[in-house]
């Protein structure tokens, strides 16, 4: 198996005409906006962007800009911890810079609400979304779900735990990244479900079981290579893995109602209260943004009315835990619990 | 050596107690952020130390072990086209050490390139070995440089007498050649340890937990103050070999031949083999890769203006830095040890790695909301940063000048100032450029203080490449890596000039 390559697939899925994506009329059954009925963005947004999901999100920006030229769109990326970090800084200083922070997990946006002054966002764009992702302080752009993703040529269906608390007690080469948020935030939710005692002994446990990896791309390319059996990741690297080269001997399996398959999302915090900063987070929910973000990048659509992913064909049988997203936020106990463990 | 009196030392101090000040700074930002939280030093720590120890001792092991026989080799024996082996040696240094990380993990292990080209997949270079044979093969120039500034000072006068006293040629080499190039040796390792200690990437990419990787996992994990306190012991570290730095000391030579030995056709020939190998392992495996994935994917859309990001705060900075070290260098060289703890103190900011610095200076700016995220403050990073390389090579340059020049010029009536400009300046200005040239090169390529500072909406091409490589799309690679191979090409070029223009000086009065 050649995990460059699939790097590589995962380029060419990627680069896709930003023409083509703000030009595609999507047929949505309901309420979502189309950008053609938008207003041209006119004026200067800082947008903190916290490290893109594989040039999808670039796209997306570039098709933005293309379509409104009196915008000037300045953009710093980073991860998002560390832009959470920045901009809590910034407020405790009085420096403020950015005017959108867009966040590839809560648990970043969590930080930058409990620590600097987030501005409340207009309910035009609350109604857009799935009412229960509606929130006062931020908006969810788009949501995924924690997986399991195995080798078929390695092991069977029927070889996984349907607990994530069984997972290190069965013969798996497993993988995980534990430094990557989405991981650090599926800790969180294990925390809040299952209480610290428990999280620490399963911690403690997959740690002499699991390999540590850079990223979860790098956990789903060494489940894919056969170096692994199984890998703890979102659900979308699979997906573009196997859209890219479909005989890739990859499936998604997930546990039952508990944090192996959390649904956490991506989200937009207003931090400057301008019509630009309004008007631009509305393009990002528009039907065709949101229906590219399911299409292209296998990410759930979280506005009213837009088709899920193919490909993720369990996604109504999957059983999500009930978490608050907006606990998720709570990661100091949970960073103190990945030290402690040495998994961190 | 002239010295100053206390009172004439005083001016001095006035130029460059800002600076010492400025130098420091970062370090005070780091002390009032780690006594946030109770400090703590468990197993973990235990290991990341050892690790890091172990990393450092085994490049510089590796980078003396390859750099100063080459040295020796291109310098003392007669080769056909020696200056094309010097210049193959020294080429490592345009590569940054992520680049290489990068290609050998792109192209080791299963799945990797090679195994794609040839089907036989070599093992993964990886963890502690892996990564001491990569940052190896980009640190070894530093000493190959240093060592052969030191046998280029050598007399041949003083081997040819061993001989004649009946020195065998490699007694000659231990009694006589070793002593004077020891200095030479000690302050190539020294680079290649601050190097190694402060570098982020490379430990990074080859998936080994070092000091710079454990703080970059913690700054990310809004653990900052546990960054910083980290941080702290990562600079006691750089402390201690800068300890050591301060014990070896260049012999000064009275000027002479250069020594010219007549090697073994052997010799030649390994000569020639171990060139090669360690040239296709350090530069040719990033390029093949690099015109591989430009073929197999062609050239996707690349902005010309990511060049000039790069380039614009390099050039400021070497020329910043250059400016600001003459008058830390002309202080320590005409001063007393005062001065030269103030010139050890500036020193400091080689061994911040970036990541440390930015997270400082980033605070140190929102305090100064006119510096925050501006051009001023990156080049701000990288001069506090890389100021040891231009006071190090200005250093050099003053303390080989005469002073009876000076003091001539001003007895025929030369004011200090005309003195300087046509006396001091034109003689250290081979080493100015050597300096700038290094700040150049080394600013080009920095990445965590580059990520940290840069104004937003500024990509560099390092910063291009470290996105790039987040994404995994290796391909895009290409270009951003070609371009900085390419341009810090063209600042070792200005560098090997100037350094010839050293060498040609003693063998001018020969």
């Amino acid at each position: 198996m050649d995990r460059r390559t699939y790097c590589t697939t995962l380029a060419a899925i990627g680069v896709l005409g930003a023409k083509r994506l703000l030009a595609s009329k999507a047929n949505s059954p309901l309420a979502a906006e189309s950008v053609e009925n938008l207003p041209k963005i006119q004026g200067a947004i800082t947008l903190y962007l916290g490290r893109g999901e594989g040039g999808l999100y670039e796209d997306i920006l570039k098709a933005i800009k293309e379509r409104n030229p009196d915008l000037e769109l300045k953009i710093r990326r980073g991860p998002s911890s560390a832009l959470a970090n920045t901009i809590v800084a910034e407020a405790g200083s009085g420096v403020q810079r950015a005017d959108l922070f867009w966040a590839i997990d809560s648990g970043s946006i969590g930080h930058v609400l409990n620590n600097a002054v987030a501005k409340p966002l207009p309910s035009i764009i609350r109604d857009m979304l799935e009412p229960k992702f509606r929130r006062e302080a931020w908006t969810p752009i788009s949501g995924r779900i924690r997986t399991l993703t195995f080798n078929t040529d390695r092991i069977t269906r029927e070889a996984i735990p349907k607990s994530i608390l069984d997972l290190p007690h069965r013969d798996l080469k497993i993988g995980w990244a534990p430094t990557y948020a989405a991981f650090q935030s599926f800790v969180t939710a294990f925390r809040l479900l299952e209480g610290e005692k428990t999280t620490e002994e399963w911690l403690k446990a997959m740690r002499s079981k699991a390999r540590a990896l850079a990223g979860e791309l790098n956990v789903v390319m060494a489940v894919a290579s056969g170096d692994l059996d199984i890998g703890l990741a979102n659900h979308y690297y699979t997906l573009r893995l196997k859209k890219g080269r479909p005989e890739v001997p990859l499936d998604l399996a997930f546990t039952n109602n508990d944090a192996g398959c959390l649904l956490n999302v991506s989200g937009v915090v207003i931090l400057q209260n301008k019509p630009e900063t309004e008007l631009f987070l509305r393009h990002l929910l528009t039907k065709e943004v949101q229906s590219y973000l399911a299409r292209e990048a296998y990410e759930i659509p979280l506005v009213i009315g837009i088709q899920p992913p193919k490909g993720l064909p369990e996604i109504a049988r999957v059983n999500p835990p009930k978490v608050d997203l907006d606990k998720l936020a709570d990661l100091k106990p949970t960073l103190t619990l990945l030290r402690k463990t040495e998994v961190l | 050596m002239q010295r100053y009196s206390f009172a004439k030392r005083w001016r001095l101090h006035v130029p460059i107690a800002p600076i010492v000040l400025l130098a420091l700074s970062p370090i005070v930002v780091l002390i009032a952020l780690a006594t946030q939280e109770p400090l703590e030093f468990g197993s973990r720590n235990w290991r990341i130390l050892g690790n890091t120890v172990g990393l450092t001792a085994l490049t510089v092991l590796g980078a003396v072990a390859i750099g100063a026989p080459l040295a020796f080799a291109t310098t003392c024996l007669k080769l056909r086209r020696a200056g094309l082996v010097l210049a193959m040696l020294v080429f490592p240094l345009a590569v940054p050490s992520y680049i290489g990380a990068f290609a050998y993990f792109a192209a080791t292990g299963p799945g990797g390139e090679i195994e794609n080209l040839f089907g036989i997949a070599p093992p993964e270079v990886r963890g502690l070995f892996g990564t001491a044979w990569v940052m190896t093969l980009y640190t070894f120039p530093f000493v190959v440089l240093s060592v052969r500034a030191s046998l280029l000072r050598l007399d041949a006068g003083l081997v040819e007498s061993g001989r004649t006293l009946g020195l065998t040629p490699l007694g000659t080499l231990s009694h006589v050649i070793f002593p004077r190039i020891r200095g030479g040796i000690a302050s190539g390792a020294l680079l290649v340890a601050l190097y190694t200690l402060s570098d982020f990437a490379t430990p990074a990419i080859l998936g080994f937990d070092t000091f710079t990787r454990a703080i970059y996992v913690e700054y990310n994990a809004f653990g900052l103050s546990r960054a910083a306190w980290l941080s702290l012991q990562l600079l006691l570290l750089v402390l201690v070999v800068l300890t050591f730095e301060s014990r070896a000391k260049t012999v000064r030579e009275n000027p002479g031949r250069t020594l010219r030995w007549n090697p073994l056709p052997a010799t030649k020939f390994c000569i020639f083999i171990s060139t090669t190998l360690i040239w296709i392992s350090s530069v040719g495996l990033p390029f093949v890769l690099f015109f591989i994935w430009i073929k197999r994917e062609g050239v996707r859309s690349f902005e010309p203006s990511i060049l000039l990001h790069s380039v614009v705060p390099a050039g400021l900075a070497a020329f910043c830095a250059v400016i600001v070290a003459l008058p830390l260098a002309q202080a320590a060289s005409y001063g007393g040890r005062t001065e030269n703890w103030m010139l050890r103190l500036t020193s400091f900011g080689f061994g911040i790695p970036g990541i440390v610095m930015g997270t400082a200076l980033v605070y140190v700016g929102l305090h100064l909301p006119w510096m925050y995220q501006t051009t001023a403050m990156l080049v701000l990073g990288y001069v506090l940063r890389f100021l040891p390389l231009a006071t190090g090579s200005l250093r050099e340059g003053l303390d080989r000048l005469e002073n009876s020049l000076s003091a001539a010029a001003r007895s025929l009536g030369a004011s200090p100032f005309e003195t300087f400009r046509r006396v001091k300046l034109p003689l250290i200005m081979p080493a100015a450029l050597s300096g700038a040239a290094l700040i150049f090169l080394e600013a080009m390529r920095e990445l965590p203080l580059t990520l940290l500072l840069r104004p937003t909406g500024m990509e560099t091409l390092t910063t291009r490449l470290w996105q790039v490589y987040e994404a995994g799309y290796f391909g895009d690679a290409a270009i951003p890596g070609l371009l900085l191979i390419f341009t810090s090409f063209i600042a070792m070029l200005l560098f090997i000039r100037t350094e010839r223009l050293l060498r040609l000086a003693p063998e001018a009065e020969t």
